[in-house]
């Protein structure tokens, strides 16, 4: 072949190339969420958590959730659903530390990897900045769990037995599920269930609240302590702030 | 070729089978089993009915679903929904089952939602 | 000089044989997708850690598989090399039938089949794992209507749908290494990944078509001239050197920096993957081919040939593994400089093994794509008499 037809193709090869990656660069600047930041007033929820005051031993607001959402378990490590986890953590580097507790949850990022992933749009964000997974609409491809930097999703392997909470659904399987910030409650002024556990045992480590609101306890927290997310680099902007870590 | 004539009345039939299964289900057993499906009109505990029998035959599942969509992804909650038809219609079995095992048409909500 | 192509008869107890046997081996995979799909997934390997397991890996490899056939097509229709025209009828049909493979690899792996009109009703731009469904259906219809193109001989069109199924190849291919390239994964999250999986796609492509057209040839007893199997080895031998290069290059990058460095070493030394790296990718896959189709002695005969090609789907079948597992099985840095001591979950590398289930569910989707081509060497014009090079 000449040089022209050679060009030609090649030229024409790097076009086909591009259309793969052009509509997501062409629809980056459209929002496949609600806008996050909103219009003023908009309400935007976070959650700092101060693991000060974390009790190593005490297991309140996992029951709660667990009871509150439905969440399914078996017993077996591989399948067991969580939306929020307990672990003890400690320092490697520079020396060892002591053992404390953290607690790992949906980070309701700002800029979800996982809303960007999903190609149903079933995991979604709204205008609040709660990141939802449509359970309807869920084809249940699992590329949210693999885009999450965190693993704060896990899957329904196995269809749920117990249904502790009536009033709530329980995931059928073959859907991923993770921390809503129990917006069931949210939307009707309640507080989520860890964070009321969390307060009627007395330890008051969790508090969600308006980001936007001066006066709420979590912009109090965050104006007040050194906070951190978790792996901010990533840019993510993860919502829940951690006091302590 | 015998093959080729072959392929697709095979086709055909391995991709229509289940509908004409469910239709014959349905067309025979229609009337012998289950007899007309009669919903009993509920002791209604609020100001009166959400809407009347015609309109929600045709509609309730539109609006089963606005509710839903408003209720999951935009946070209008507090509106009828599953729980509210609970209320005053408080038995499955005698309501959405009536009519649904009657067409025989699977729905999906009680997977997940409870409804006695 | 014009090949003319022809049906296979199909009227041999062989035959009829080879399809029963196909369609049986086809039973048990659809009856493990209906488990699957009843009870949960929980049937399979996968786990909350791996929630991409074995079909996921072997849809990535049909893919590739899928566009590298149709670069073999297109030597051909783009480029117009007269001598393997006779290739280049199976060639398509072979790309389309692995991309049917990838479809259904994915969709039997999917947790809610029964919402997959989700998927044609709701387009999320931004998501590569909803582009590339566009571009796999659009990639079929295309393959379709250029193998039309090419059984009713008309050349016109023959050119124009072989410089655009190479294009949407290009497209298709890329996207699937965007799916897993664009994801904030340590092992996953590299702008290399597209290209590394053009040119698996292409060295797996060829391979295969050289492995295919062997045993068809030999099979039904055409006559093939070697000349154009040592023509390919050599296009193979290209394709290898390019993996290899881009995997060094992307091994390089990890370990050489210190953010990745734990990750590309996990990679590199620490388990079970190593081996698949080390011994079926580097050696088996790229050392060896590489030395038997640059050694002028071996390049240019027919068995070695063979050797190296089954040699190189294997180490892009390696490849593929590599890609999708370890990104899952090695912990996320979620907490830099700590380390987590205790958790409910498995944490730490995870491990994953196929189960059952998902074996069988592999075995029959070859199976089902493998009664596909049998009965279309029947139905359509595919095979040719001979393949020459006249000069």
């Amino acid at each position: 072949m000449d040089r022209r037809g050679f060009l030609k193709t090649a030229g024409v090869l790097s076009a086909g190339a591009a259309c793969a990656y052009g509509l997501p660069l062409l629809c980056a600047g459209t929002s496949s969420r609600g806008a996050p930041e909103g219009p003023p007033g908009t309400r935007k929820w976070g959650m700092v958590i101060d693991l000060t005051r974390c009790r190593p031993d005490c297991t309140a607001c996992l029951e709660a959730c667990r009871k509150e959402n439905n969440v399914a378990f078996f017993g077996d490590a591989r399948w067991d659903v969580h939306l929020i986890r307990k672990v003890k953590i400690r320092r490697t580097y520079p020396a060892v530390s002591a053992e404390k507790p953290m607690l790992l949850l949906c980070n309701q990022c700002d800029r979800p990897p996982c809303v960007q992933a999903c190609p149903v749009k079933a995991t979604f964000q709204r205008e609040d900045g709660v990141v939802l997974v449509d359970q309807h609409r869920c084809i249940g491809c699992r590329y949210c769990m693999i885009a999450c930097p965190y693993n704060a999703r896990d899957f329904n392997f196995k269809e749920n037995r117990e249904w502790p909470n009536k009033d709530r659904p329980r995931s059928s399987h073959g859907v991923p599920q993770s921390c809503t910030f129990c917006v069931h409650r949210l939307d009707v002024g309640q507080e989520p269930a860890c964070v009321a556990a969390c307060k009627k045992v007395g330890a008051n480590v969790l508090a969600v609240g308006d980001l936007n609101d001066p006066g709420s306890d979590v912009s109090r927290l965050i104006a007040t302590h050194p906070v951190q997310g978790l792996r901010e680099d990533l840019g993510t902007r993860p919502k829940v702030y951690y006091i302590g870590l | 070729m015998r093959l080729k004539a072959a392929v697709v009345p095979i086709a055909a039939l391995v991709i229509l089978f289940p509908l004409g299964y469910s239709l014959a289900r349905s067309v025979f057993s229609w009337g012998a089993e289950r007899g007309q499906p009669f919903l009993a009109k509920p002791e209604t505990k609020s100001a009166g009915c959400v809407r009347d029998n015609t309109w929600m035959r045709f509609h309730h599942m539109d609006l089963l679903k606005q509710v839903r969509d408003e209720a999951v992804r935009e946070g209008k909650r507090g509106n009828i929904g599953l729980n509210t038809c609970r209320e005053c219609h408080t038995n499955r079995e005698r309501f959405c089952n009536e009519c649904h095992n009657a067409v025989n048409l699977h729905v999906d909500c009680f997977r997940c939602h409870y409804y006695p | 000089m014009e090949a003319s192509f022809e049906r296979v008869e199909g009227k041999s107890a062989q035959y009829w044989l080879l399809l029963g046997a196909l369609a049986a081996l086809t039973l048990p995979g659809i009856f493990s997708t209906y488990l699957m799909e009843g009870r949960g997934l929980y049937l399979s390997g996968m786990t909350n850690r791996v929630p991409w397991g074995l079909q996921i890996v072997l849809a990535v490899f049909y893919i590739g598989a899928s566009a590298g056939s149709l670069v073999i097509s297109s030597l051909y229709g783009v480029f117009g090399k007269k001598e393997y025209k006779p290739f280049a009828r199976v060639a398509v049909y072979l790309a389309l039938l692995f991309l049917v493979a990838a479809l259904l690899s994915i969709l039997t792996d999917l947790g809610r089949l029964d919402n997959l009109s989700s998927s044609f009703s709701h387009f999320n731009f931004l998501s590569m794992l909803s582009i590339n469904p566009f571009l796999y259906n659009m990639y079929i219809l295309i393959c379709m209507v250029y193998l039309w193109a090419m059984l009713r001989e008309k050349e016109k069109l023959v050119r124009v749908m072989a410089l655009v199924a190479v294009l949407w190849a290009i497209a298709v291919h890329s996207g699937t290494g965007a799916i897993f390239g664009f994801v904030p994964r340590e092992l996953y999250q590299s702008p290399l990944l597209p290209p590394s999986f053009i040119a698996a796609a292409l060295s797996s492509g060829t391979a295969l078509m050289i492995l295919v057209i062997l045993g068809l040839f030999r099979l039904t007893g055409r006559p093939l001239d070697d000349q154009l199997v040592v023509r390919l080895g050599r296009l193979l031998a290209v394709f290898v050197l390019v993996v290899a290069c881009l995997l060094y290059i992307e091994n390089a990058y990890r370990v050489y920096l210190a953010a990745s460095r734990e990750a590309g070493v996990y990679l590199l030394f620490g388990g079970f993957q190593s081996v698949v790296f080390w011994g079926g990718m580097v050696l088996l896959g790229s050392l060896v081919p590489a030395v038997i189709l640059f050694t002028p002695r071996t390049a240019g005969q027919v068995r070695w040939i063979v050797v190296s090609s089954a040699l190189v789907v294997f180490g892009v079948l390696c490849e593929r593994y590599l890609i999708v597992i370890p990104g899952q099985a090695h912990p996320a840095d979620l907490l830099p400089n700590m380390e987590i001591t205790s958790s409910v979950w498995e944490e730490g590398v995870a491990a994953y093994s196929a189960s059952l289930p998902e074996v069988l569910q592999a075995i029959g989707v070859v199976a089902i794509i493998g009664f596909l081509f049998v009965l279309g060497l029947r139905l359509f014009r595919l095979l040719p008499t001979e393949a020459r090079i006249c000069e």
